[in-house]
């Protein structure tokens, strides 16, 4: 009979910082440090993958069979993979299709499977996200030193995620809308997606760096401005938080995750770091600009502290898992954000409305 | 928002006896809604005619009626009662149809009584095709082509226009019944006509056939503030074509893209807005073009129905508990997730294993009925299996089906089987990879979505390896369990034993880890116990409990003969042991049942009910013990693995079992206690048979050694009849396993017994008389309590044979009696070891709680303690008959006879101030059509002729017309009763078949015997079946027919709540 590949896979290992070790087959790419942490989106994988906000970030998948539905490029939410470790109990490999392994392998990306990711999930939960690195290695000792390498030398690089995930270049886009609103994007790591929301309605988007001054982006004279998602902690992106206060109250502002980060810190709050984040498409949020409580594609390792917030900024959204905040308003500065992805992609669709809702703003 | 004030009183309506396509999957959600809602401090009313569901324990609500579920009946509790509210989203279709009678009737509305969950206009919105495609058309989906049929004629011309292969989808009727799939004109013309006729509106939908598309489920719920949750998505593994209740199913789903996905999700959304559904949980099916991804909506159920149930166990979410609470006014955000404990219900679950759904079938008890799968639903049960991957999954629900061969039983191959969907089909499957075929080929046949036969083709495959590998080394076995063969199939390809290879498994220390079913994938800590095992766990000791533990075997997937009376056994069980200071671990792999709900038990175990599964559970738990005797004949068949194994079996003993079910020992016992027994044999050939039905005499019953349900199990008249019984069942008799044959007592009077045995107490739950003579089954003859024909002093003989025999066997707990009565001699004809069928009809007509008195025996509680003198069985003033339910319909090509073969699906229950009152409710709970006036066709055999001459001349007396075939016409006009002549079907035309197929016959009554004259008159009863005309193939059910006739025509009944139990 004809069998299927079945090539024995070498043997690999995730190693976290903390000493823990968890051992699998190494299905292809080049040994990586990152920070590891899960998601527990059912689909999506490609997406998840190409979405600049996982830079840096080993993805652990609580869906146990995963490349069941193949690849397809329209999926990608930007220009490139930019994940450094995807990790699920099964990974499809068969003759008729192996594309989303390959796809992996060809960028460099490690992959462990045959392993036990319930386990890691549990420890993620319970003791926060940790640095680690997924290794090709023959024994336990080895993977061990090739981790703390690999991960020392991750921990030294650029502090400025945002930074290394933007553009460097405006970029200008047309709209579909001939008469709609001009928007300026600041590019903290922006989803495909978000443009694609923003150029249906706009008449133009101009996408800037994140490193991008106010002078600049008033100097395109937008009639609405969008802060990007985009990875790491937002304290330690260079510039964006200054650029942003000093556009508060000139036009319009609609941030989101990142972009929601770095607007509150604007506005005078403080963010800090969640214990394992939220990084799913399945939590509910309450959400009183639209009035209503829905299923939202989250991934974030950080949050705004309520706490922290001026007494002009009123706490719009709220996360009805743990109560932490997922969107703030500013009616007094024009400006709202979101800690979650109305653009979705993967996931619900019902913040979408997130976008119109912007969009009349502008109008008015 | 807090729930609705002026809602202070709710009346729930179940789903009456089980059928197919309508079971145990509404006591479920009957009884999770009855339990929240109480909990809630709500006055809950039910009304259930199912005396085998847990729900209509009167300890379930405020009140619980056993009453048919038809307008006369419940309007009149609607009277009592005068509820707020009526809930009829958890009983089904049965419900819901009844909902909307009693809506068109004025009667909810002369009463003040709201409907809760789904209003009128928004259960005919989802069930009226017409009115769901517009609403379709609104929201920019898409549906197959179709058109709505009145009349043949019609019918005709839409077949043209639309083009073969045809769906046919009757409207309003349950589990897709009178439809199907036509290819051909001849087909069609047959299936239109049958479909018309089923339909309560007489409308069919002619639909174009999306045979080949994939094809998900969604099940939904709402709040009334409009937030909108995806509870579990779930992708059939057969394409299009076959009912989703008979299909392979799989959740969450697996093959599509994100995108896809979404766009479903949002389209479900915009179906139950546009629809109207305020609150509650509803299902929606698509269908999805394989290659250009093209979607249709196939159909939406705005109720909970079973996949809902399925979900809830696959996911954790209690659906029909939160449907409750919405539909009196809490919000999603407002009820906590239960499992979780610290979070909302208005999340989307998210899981970290998979579930496979395989349905179960029973075409083998319908001898002449076709395998093939159509848009009918034909199944009897299902299983769960869960699993790490969808490998793991679907092994494990393999061996969940308790098929004598564990996992992929090798088959001799046959391409028919393959392409044409069947309960067998997987099966051959796997057996075309086995044989070379490929992928594309298999695909080509199946349609079946390649990412499936893949992972099939990965666990065919890698028998090749078992089968090549030199030895078996840990690595290999390790991926073997990963891949989720059980230890006896991997046996089966290394040439080991199961025993072999778990005794090399656990030398190895490789043992299952449990994981928790959390409904968030671990993402959020989570105390529930419900648990599945995996080999890609790591094993973590049990949980500590300061109790001592129990573990019950449930009894596995529904099936004839086992079925829900067993999980109400189950359930009560459990129960009674947390009430005497027990922890209990529930064990069982049907999704259907409310043993498996996550709340019922201490501890849920999701598995196989194999000595394999159970003894790696009862390894990890060191229970006090483990109890066999609830969950029927399938825990009793594993309790001498378990006990072997080193467990302790609570209650009767391996011994006691072992001398009830081994005949020969069981015969011994009897003529030592000097029974009379009927005269018997073993033969393990026709001439050895033969032999013995010549000193025995015919008419004898034959069946083979070890079955259930009465299997292949037949009256034989005469030594043609003793040939044609060993043709055909040959193969299953041997010399180790030998036909068992026992003189058929014609005409004698069958009774069912049951009763606890403990330490130094006996209590009799009662003596159920069956209506029917001996030779029906006794899970299909209708029974009353107490006895109507017994004299007193044969009950009381009946009492002291029943305990003396508990007493010689020694049982401890439950043991259900068969008996037969002829000329006054008292015959013992079988002894049962465990909680039996008829142990919860017996317990809600006597109010005596057996299953609680089981356990105190099983926990060796003494007689001062339990006090056994309390329970008198006779002691209550009125009637109960069961009634019994039969899928014939389902079945187009089967007798509807009855004989010792069991065929029934499910029993009602009718409670009376008497015998008459008790039948006739029974009967209309049996969704018996009783006909006030018309035309009675008899035809009867000789025998019967002069025993029910009597009741022809009532039938006459009351204004029906008769019509009899020529030798019964004959008979009558000689006692001077005027009736129409009819030619028998060889006779020519019009026949008889063709005076009940014009409508012209309100009510058969058909006896006969001998194979011939059964087959010969085999067009009747199916005619009968085929237009729901009642049909009395027995003369003694006749009599009691009659008894309900007249009771009819009083117009004059009650309506009981049932009392607290004892």
């Amino acid at each position: 009979m004809s069998r299927p590949m079945n090539a024995s896979p070498m043997r690999g290992y995730l190693v976290l910082e903390s000493g823990e070790l968890y051992a699998g087959s190494f299905r292809g790419g080049e040994s990586r440090a990152g920070e590891v942490v899960f998601n527990t989106s059912h689909s999506g994988y490609e997406e998840i993958a190409t979405d600049p906000s996982y830079y840096n970030q080993i993805m652990v998948m609580t869906a146990p069979m995963q490349g069941n539905y193949g690849i397809d490029r329209s999926f990608w939410e930007s220009r490139r993979i930019w994940i450094d470790g995807f990790i699920s109990v099964e990974m499809q490999e068969s003759v008729r299709d192996s594309s989303w392994r390959c796809q992996l392998g060809e960028a460099g990306v490690p992959m462990l499977s045959d392993l036990d990711t319930r386990e890691i999930v549990l420890r993620l939960r319970d003791l926060g996200t940790p640095w680690g690195a997924i290794v090709k290695a023959a024994t336990e000792s080895e993977a061990k030193e090739k981790a703390a390498a690999l991960i020392k030398a991750k921990k030294t690089g650029e502090p400025d995620w945002v930074w290394a995930v933007s553009r460097r270049q405006v970029e200008v886009r047309n709209g579909a809308v001939a008469n709609g609103p001009r928007i300026a994007v600041m590019d903290f790591g922006a989803k495909e997606n978000i443009l694609r929301e923003l150029c249906s309605r706009a008449s133009e988007v101009a996408v800037f760096p994140s490193r991008a001054t106010a002078d600049e982006v008033r100097a395109w004279n937008p009639d609405g401005i969008m802060l990007s998602n985009g990875p790491g902690d937002p304290e330690a992106v260079v510039g964006a938080t200054e650029t942003v206060r000093a556009l508060l109250g000139w036009k319009p502002i609609f941030g989101i995750c990142m972009g929601h980060q770095i607007l509150s810190r604007a506005l005078g709050a403080k963010t800090f770091k969640l214990k394992f984040g939220h990084r799913g498409g399945n939590h509910p949020v309450k959400d009183q600009l639209l009035g209503k409580i829905y299923v939202t594609s989250q991934n974030h390792g950080y949050a705004v502290d309520d706490k922290t917030l001026p007494s002009d900024v009123r706490v719009t959204h709220t996360n009805l898992n743990d109560g932490t905040v997922e969107g703030v308003e500013c009616s007094s500065k024009l400006c709202f954000s979101v800690q979650y992805h109305p653009e979705s992609h993967p996931g619900p669709h019902e913040a979408v409305q997130l976008f119109d809702y912007f969009i009349e703003r502008l109008r008015k | 928002m807090p729930r609705l004030t002026d809602v202070r009183k709710v009346l729930i309506l179940g789903s009456g006896p089980i059928v197919i396509g309508q079971a145990c999957e509404f006591d479920y959600s009957g009884t999770q809604a009855c339990k929240a809602l109480m909990k809630e401090g709500l006055d809950v009313i039910l009304v259930n005619s199912n005396p085998a569901t847990i729900m209509t324990d009167p300890e379930l609500a405020t009140r619980v009626y056993i009453e048919p579920l038809t307008v006369p009946f419940v309007e009149k509790i609607l009277e009592k009662e005068r509820p707020d509210a009526v809930i009829p989203t958890l009983g089904g279709q049965t419900a819901l149809n009844l909902a909307l009678q009693l809506d068109e009737q004025g009667i909810l509305k002369r009463l003040g009584v709201r409907l809760l969950g789904a209003d009128p206009k928004v259960i005919r919105a989802a069930e009226d095709r017409e009115t769901f495609r517009d609403i379709l058309d609104q929201v920019g989906a898409k549906y197959p082509k179709s058109e709505m049929v009145r009349t043949y004629q019609q019918a005709m011309d839409v077949a043209v226009r639309i083009g073969f292969p045809l769906i046919l989808r009757p409207n309003y009727t349950l589990g897709g019944g009178g439809g199907g799939v036509a290819y051909t004109l001849e087909e069609y013309e047959r299936m239109i006509a049958r479909g018309l006729k089923e339909s309560p509106t007489s409308e069919v939908l002619v639909e174009e056939s999306i045979l080949g598309w994939k094809e998900f489920e969604l099940e939904v719920i709402r709040d009334k503030t409009g937030t909108f949750v995806i509870v579990c998505s779930i992708e059939n593994l057969d394409p299009c074509g076959v009912h989703t209740g008979d299909s392979i199913t799989v959740a969450p789903q697996q093959t599509l893209t994100d995108r896809q996905y979404q766009e479903m999700r949002d389209e479900a959304k915009k179906i139950i807005e546009a629809v109207g559904l305020a609150t509650g949980g509803a299902n929606i099916q698509f269908a999805t073009h394989p290659t250009t991804g093209e979607r249709v909506v196939i159909e939406m159920n705005p109720r909970v129905s079973r996949s809902s149930a399925l979900a809830s166990k696959a996911t954790g979410f209690p659906i029909a508990k939160i449907a409750a609470l919405l539909a009196v006014g809490y919000e999603l955000e407002e009820i906590r997730n239960d499992i979780t404990k610290s979070t909302p219900s208005c999340y989307e679950p998210a899981l970290d294993y998979v579930v496979t759904k395989i349905p179960r079938f029973a075409f083998e008890k319908f001898p002449g009925s076709q395998d093939l799968l159509t848009t009918q639903m034909k199944s009897v049960g299902e299983v769960m299996g869960i699993g790490r991957t969808f490998k793991e999954s679907l092994h494990k629900a393999l061996s969940s089906l308790e098929n004598k061969v564990e996992g992929f039983a090798p088959v001799v191959f046959s391409e028919r089987l393959l392409a044409h969907p069947n309960s067998q089909r997987i099966f051959h499957l796997a057996q075309a990879f086995r044989e070379g075929m490929t992928l594309e080929q298999i695909h080509e046949i199946t349609q079946i979505t390649p990412w499936f036969l893949e992972q099939i083709q990965t666990l065919i495959s890698f028998e090749t390896d078992l089968e090549e590998a030199t030895s078996l080394d840990a690595d290999l076995l390790l991926k073997a369990k990963r891949l989720g063969f059980s230890d006896a199939a991997i046996a089966r390809h290394c040439k080991m034993t199961a025993a072999e290879v778990r005794k090399l498994r656990h030398q190895l220390g490789m043992r299952p880890g449990f994981s928790q079913v959390d409904t968030c994938a671990g993402e959020f800590k989570s105390e529930t116990p419900y648990y599945y095992s995996s080999y890609w766990t790591r094993p973590q000791p049990a949980l500590k409990s300061t109790k001592s533990k129990v573990a019950v075997l449930g009894s596995g997937p529904n099936r004839i003969g086992q079925g829900i009376e067993f999980d109400y056994s189950c359930v009560r069980g459990v129960k009674r042991f947390q009430a005497e200071g027990r922890a209990v671990a529930m064990i069982n792999s049907n999704p259907e049942t409310v043993s498996t709900d996550y709340d019922t038990s201490d501890e849920l175990y999701f598995e196989p009910l194999t000595e394999e599964h159970v003894l790696e559970i009862l390894d990890r738990l060191q229970p006090e013990g483990f109890v066999s005797q609830l969950g029927g004949q399938t825990p009793i068949n594993l309790a001498a693995k378990l006990v072997g194994a080193g467990h302790k079996l609570l209650g009767s003993s391996l011994e006691s079992i072992d001398l009830a079910e081994d005949r020969g020992r069981f015969t011994a016992v009897c003529q030592e206690l000097q029974f009379k027994i009927p005269a018997s044999g073993m033969a393990a050939s026709f001439t050895e048979a033969n032999e013995i039905a010549g000193r025995i005499g015919y008419p004898v019953i034959c069946r083979p050694s070890y079955v259930l349900g009465g299997r292949r199990m037949e009256v034989v008249e005469n030594e043609d009849e003793l040939a044609s019984y060993f043709e055909r069942h040959g193969s299953f008799i041997s010399t180790s396993e030998p036909c068992l044959m026992d003189q058929f007592l014609e005409g004698a009077l069958e009774v069912d017994v049951d009763l606890v045995r403990g330490v130094d107490w006996m209590v009799i739950g009662g003596i159920v008389e069956h209506i029917e003579a001996a030779g029906v089954h006794s899970g299909d003859s209708m029974g009353v309590l107490p006895p109507q024909r017994l004299k007193k002093a044969i009950c009381e003989k009946i009492e002291d044979l029943a305990k003396r025999l508990a007493v010689r066997l020694d049982t401890i707990g439950h043991l259900n009696l068969q008996l037969a009565v002829k000329n006054d001699q008292v015959y013992m004809l079988e002894a049962n070891p465990r909680s039996s069928r008829s142990v919860p009809f017996v317990s809600k007509a006597t109010r005596i709680p057996l299953i609680d008195l089981g356990v105190q025996a099983v926990l060796g509680r003494k007689s001062i303690e339990v006090q056994p003198s309390r329970y008198q069985w006779d002691a209550t003033d009125d009637v109960s008959v069961k009634g019994v339910v039969f899928p014939f319909k389902k079945f187009p090509e089967s007798d509807s006879i009855l004989g010792p073969e069991m065929k029934s699906t499910g029993e009602s229950m009718g409670r009376g101030i008497d015998y008459a009152e008790a039948l006739l409710k029974a009967s209309i709970a049996s969704h018996i059509n009783i006909p006030p006036t018309g035309e009675v066709f008899l035809s009867l055999r000789d025998l019967d002729k002069d025993s029910l001459l009597p009741l022809a001349r009532s039938l006459v007396g009351m204004g029906y017309r008769l019509s009899a075939t020529s030798g019964t016409a004959r008979f009558l006009f000689n006692e001077g009763i005027d009736c129409v002549p009819v030619k028998k079907v060889h006779e020519g035309r019009p026949n008889c078949v063709d005076r009940i197929r014009s409508g012209q016959v309100a009510l058969v009554i058909n006896t006969t015997s001998g194979r011939r004259a059964v087959e010969a008159s085999f067009d009747i009863r199916r005619s009968c079946i085929d237009f729901s005309i009642p049909c009395i193939t027995e003369s003694h059910a006749a009599e009691a027919l009659l008894t309900a006739l007249k009771k009819h025509r009083s117009r004059e009944f009650s309506v009981l709540a049932q009392e607290k139990m004892i």
